[in-house]
């Protein structure tokens, strides 16, 4: 049954993330790419991770419709109307696309599953929180605050890239 | 058969948030009304506009709806009457009260109409200024009990109700959660002197009715969620613990269609201003007051 849940979880976040370059509407690439991560977070449940599966299929729905609605800004034609091609580079792509499969493939083909299934057999879901909050509050802590700095320097920065300036002494008619 | 139970009380619930909205709404109170006007909206043609997404036109009713049954599948009615109790059920509220905004998102886009449009991603400016004072709170909550668990949560408040252990954070959330159902004075997203009924404008008949009852669960999911984190949840003497769950979730609801009347309606940022600079810091001081009560084992 688990096995069942993972792959067709698996599936499904595979067949959203093709969708995402499938299409050439905005609104639609981007519920995409939000319903390909919701599947993520719906395979962290399906292998009893559960609070890492709540928390992604929480994040992602709200930045995902964010950067929707700058998909949507920027783009000439969000409508995705005017026929236009999500996809570019195409060999580059292709090339790294067969070669993250290889990879993938290799890394599940040797590694020795018997003794990773038996040594971290997943505690109850309570515990793993427990667990999870006391590893962000010590020895994770000092990658998880200068990540959360550095976003927010990033976040201040690009506000004020953004902010228009009034031009001092000049005139304000524009 | 704790399904079947808790899916009575939540039709026993919007039914009667269908009813105290047409009270309060067109002062007429006709027991039957919202049963006859869902019948009418299901028998009326559903027009589908000219050239829409017809993906996302089909998908926003039924995720708003799918959204507001979920957060309500974690909240606890009595402390048996719970359909999953999860460990990090606080936090799973949160995460699909999240997806409101993707369907109304997708109402907006959908049906390819300007108001629908400028309705869907009015929303999204709303969502940006309420969640963090969702989720702020509710973390408060969880400081006090110790857990993400919401029938935990509410053994939490024996003796003191979180609405008198943390004022500050209920005071946040219930108007953020007046936010997230879009109710009056945040109902931008449908505002109907302006927007032609905004992201409902190009719904009609069962597709709106889809839409229409999405909001009621909304509703009283919210008013659930309110009252299990902040009243006590099921706490009360004499009755039954689901009457008291029920009694408290219908009165929070009745406040919440009432509030409307009493709140001034703000801008969009007017509303982001005041959130932003306002309301998360009173949130920040609300976590760092309800920690040092913890750690002084108040």
């Amino acid at each position: 049954m688990q096995t069942f849940f993972i792959g067709f979880f698996g599936l499904a976040a595979v067949v959203f993330a093709v969708g995402v370059f499938r299409t050439s509407s905005m609104m639609r690439s981007a519920l995409a790419l939000l319903f390909s991560q919701t599947a993520l977070g719906a395979l962290f449940l399906a292998m009893q991770a559960e609070f890492l599966g709540v928390l992604q299929i929480m994040m992602m729905a709200t930045e995902m419709s964010i950067m929707a609605i700058f998909m949507v800004m920027f783009m000439m034609d969000p409508g995705g109307l005017g026929g236009m091609d999500m996809s570019h580079q195409k060999r580059l792509s292709l090339l790294a696309g067969l070669g993250g499969v290889v990879l993938v493939t290799g890394i599940a083909a040797y590694t020795q599953w018997e003794g990773l299934a038996s040594a971290t057999e997943a505690a109850a879901a309570d515990e793993q929180i427990r667990q999870l909050g006391r590893e962000l509050l010590g020895r994770s802590m000092l990658v998880f605050e200068t990540a959360g700095i550095t976003i927010l320097t990033a976040m201040i920065a690009a506000t004020a890239v953004a902010v228009k300036v009034p031009e001092q002494g000049g005139s304000h008619e524009s | 058969m704790n399904a079947v139970l808790l899916g009575l009380g939540l039709l026993a619930g919007i039914y009667a948030v269908a009813l105290l909205e047409d009270r309060l709404t067109r002062g007429s109170f006709a027991p039957a009304a919202p049963l006859l006007a869902g019948i009418a909206l299901l028998a009326r043609e559903s027009v589908v506009a000219r050239k829409p997404d017809r993906l996302l036109f089909e998908t926003a009713p039924v995720l708003l709806l799918s959204a507001g049954l979920l957060a309500a599948a974690v909240l606890p009615l009595s402390p048996t009457l719970v359909l999953v109790d999860l460990a990090s059920g606080a936090l799973f509220v949160n995460a699909a009260l999240a997806y409101v905004l993707v369907a109304l998102l997708m109402a907006g886009w959908g049906p390819d109409g300007a108001y629908a449009m400028v309705a869907g991603w009015r929303f999204l400016g709303q969502v940006i200024a309420y969640s963090m004072l969702i989720v702020m709170p509710i973390t408060a909550v969880a400081i006090r009990a110790e857990s993400l668990l919401t029938t935990v949560i509410v053994v939490s408040q024996e003796g003191w109700w979180n609405i008198f252990y943390q004022p500050l954070g209920f005071v946040l959330f219930y108007i953020a959660s007046l936010a997230v159902c879009f109710l009056p004075p945040f109902d931008r997203p449908i505002a109907a002197g302006e927007l032609a009924a905004g992201v409902e404008a190009e719904y009609t008949g069962a597709r709106l009715a889809v839409l229409r009852l999405g909001r009621m669960v909304l509703v009283v999911s919210l008013a659930a969620a309110t009252t299990v984190f902040y009243l006590g949840g099921w706490q009360g003497p004499w009755l039954p613990p689901w009457a008291w769950g029920a009694t408290k979730v219908l009165a929070v609801a009745a406040s919440m269609l009432l509030a409307g009347y009493y709140l001034p309606r703000l801008r969009e940022e007017q509303l982001l201003a005041w959130c932003w600079k306002l309301g998360i810091p009173l949130a920040l001081l609300n976590i760092f007051v309800v920690g040092v009560m913890v750690l002084a084992g108040l």
